[in-house]
């Protein structure tokens, strides 16, 4: 393959100008005064914002999972299901990342608003108005919705490649519909979770449109903090970059903590 | 209901998709013998191997284990362990935890586990790799490993499908010899599918012909190769001349222009029958001595012994013999009244 290492330039290229260096400025602005000169009190600045931290991880924790609870089981139903039915879950799973991300969270407003679709409804019956947006709930429910493909699709995938003999070989050997689902396609697809946590995890905890527009002032989050810094009143792109720094740290520190416990679920098979 | 039976299947009927797969199987197999369903893909001996490990319900019938109906019984709940066609281990686990599965679950102490795990790994040849990951292993290897995971549990009765489809003809040779060895020294009642005739007579106490989800013939291996029930039967087990044919009176019958001498008899004056000969049992005789002539038209070394085709009163005669004859030449041909296989004609579809 040698031969055809050269391929991969254009990434290359693209990677370097693209990511590599706006990393580095985002580094560098962080690490310096408006004037220029090196500091890091930036980074000190940033333990000021701890809960806006706390709650953008509770949100982002809760949101992910409720898309586990979710998403787990319809997976591995679809992983089970023949041909066109497959298919047509899928699509039915995509269907909604095909209309724009801000149309389907203004289409959530319309919905949970006080003088919403919901409420109307709720007052016909009358239970009376109930306040949905502007709350936790509500930025968790807009996670969770939009989100949700990105555990699925993941889980689903794994789980496809589980082969029905081997389900069938643990039935034999004893195992009854919760031993078989606890020692054999749980652990069958941890890949899948992990992926899936991730891809939902990651965007969740750096989101400021969702809680901007279904979580209200209340409810700020790192995204809403940093792009106040960036495009707001607060303007500091130095600050602004320091909390990116920290935030993308912590991810990258959780993400490693998961995939160690993927690992060692791999490895797990070698040590006795 | 026979006393000695282990499993009984009685009117099993299955469809698929509207499909009659088996239509009324009667079955009984008996404690610790082998038993081999043998027959083309398609005729039903993996699905009745399904429907007695639990994992397909009959339409109609019953199935009987030692006495007891077990209709409806889920696979978990079934005294009966299989070998899996292409193994289906489970590749999260090594060779020790694929094979200490069954035993954990029925909650079994440590070391009791252990103790029976090491001896089904000795007992397959593969002690020492416990430690072993699944992908780390041969395909024998894994398929002694499937075996091993299956008899840890000691059922008392063994389902094989196809186990040894995927393994190459040497190492097939010698699974089979290791599979009846170690149902010998199991002592207990292994059931086999296979679509390799040779695989069934080699292993067999007994042998079940199935065909379009019916029973042919049930015998042990020499029944089945020296009494075959019909053509299909006769076609199936090994190379077989068939020939139309008259039988006179009992134990006089004509075919090839000729009146032979047979061991059978029942058949109607003058019913038409089918002659089964096996190409071994041709005798070649100088060309004025046989009691059919013919010409040579092929000779194919085979190892043991020469495959000649020989033309004779337009049917193409195939036979195996020691000695080899020039193609071209003229040969005579005679054959035993005891290896002339007389069968009722079969319906032609």
């Amino acid at each position: 393959m040698k031969k055809y290492q050269y391929a991969a330039l254009p990434y290359l290229v693209w990677s370097a100008v693209f990511v590599l260096v706006p990393l580095g400025l985002v580094a560098v602005f962080a690490l310096t005064t408006k004037d220029g000169a090196f500091t890091i009190d930036n980074i000190a600045r940033v333990s000021n914002y701890t809960p806006v931290f706390m709650r953008s991880v509770w949100l982002a924790v809760l949101a992910t999972a409720i898309c586990l609870t979710v998403g787990y089981p319809l997976a591995y139903l679809m992983s089970r299901m023949k041909g066109v039915h497959q298919r047509t879950m899928v699509m039915l799973i995509m269907l909604p990342m095909w209309i724009n991300f801000l149309l389907r969270t203004y289409a959530w407003m319309t919905l949970l608003e006080n003088n919403g679709v919901i409420n109307s409804l709720l007052r016909l019956a009358g239970l009376g108005p109930v306040r949905m947006i502007n709350t936790q709930g509500a930025v968790v429910l807009g996670m969770v919705y939009n989100y949700l493909p990105f555990m699925i699709l993941p889980l689903y995938s794994i789980m496809t490649k589980i082969d029905n003999r081997v389900i069938e070989a643990a039935q034999d050997l004893g195992a009854n519909p919760f031993c078989v689902f606890s020692r054999v396609i749980l652990p069958l697809s941890v890949p899948g979770i992990s992926t899936g946590v991730t891809m939902v995890f990651v965007p969740a905890i750096s989101t400021f449109i969702i809680s901007r527009m279904l979580g209200g002032g209340s409810n700020m989050l790192i995204g809403d903090l940093i792009d106040a810094q960036f495009l707001g009143n607060a303007y500091n792109p130095n600050l602004g970059a320091a909390i990116s720094m920290v935030l993308m740290v912590f991810i990258l520190l959780v993400m490693s903590i998961f995939n160690q416990f993927d690992d060692s679920e791999d490895r797990e098979g070698l040590l006795i | 209901m026979n006393s000695s039976a282990i499993i009984s299947l009685r009117g099993i009927r299955v469809d698929y998709d509207g499909e009659p797969v088996l239509h009324g199987l009667d079955l009984d197999i008996m404690d610790k013998e082998f038993i081999t369903f043998l027959g083309p893909s398609g005729c039903g001996k993996t699905t009745t191997l399904r429907i007695i490990g639990g994992f397909i319900e009959p339409l109609a019938g019953d199935i009987f284990f030692e006495g007891k109906r077990i209709n409806g019984l889920p696979p978990y709940k079934r005294q009966v362990n299989t070998v899996f066609q292409r193994y289906a281990l489970f590749p999260h686990l090594n060779v020790y935890e694929n094979i200490e599965f069954g035993l954990k679950i029925s909650k079994l102490p440590e070391k009791e586990r252990r103790q029976r795990v090491e001896e089904a790994l000795k007992l397959v040849n593969l002690q020492g790799y416990g430690p072993r990951n699944i992908n780390q292993m041969s395909g024998g290897q894994q398929q002694r490993v499937a075996i091993a995971r299956a008899i840890v549990n000691q059922p008392k009765v063994l389902l094989l499908d196809e186990p040894l489809g995927a393994l190459d003809l040497k190492l097939r040779k010698e699974m089979q010899v290791e599979l009846k060895r170690i149902q010998q020294s199991l002592e207990i009642t292994f059931i086999y599918v296979t679509h390799d005739q040779e695989e069934a007579l080699t292993m067999s106490d007994r042998v079940v012909v199935m065909k379009d989800g019916e029973i042919l013939q049930t015998g042990t291996p020499q029944d089945i190769y020296n009494e075959p029930a019909n053509a299909f039967v006769a076609d199936f087990i090994g190379e077989s001349n068939i020939i139309d044919g008259f039988m006179h009176k009992d134990f006089l019958v004509e075919f090839a222009n000729d009146l032979f001498p047979c061991v059978d008899k029942g058949f109607a004056p003058m019913e038409r029958v089918q002659v089964v000969i096996r190409p071994e049992d041709i005798l070649i005789l100088p060309a004025e001595k046989g009691k059919i002539s013919g010409v040579v038209e092929s000779v194919i070394f085979k190892g043991v012994h020469y495959e000649m085709m020989v033309e004779a009163l337009g049917y193409h005669w195939m036979i195996h013999s020691t000695i080899s004859v020039e193609p071209g030449t003229v040969i005579g041909m005679d054959v035993a009244p005891e290896n002339i296989h007389i069968m009722q004609r079969m319906e032609e579809e």
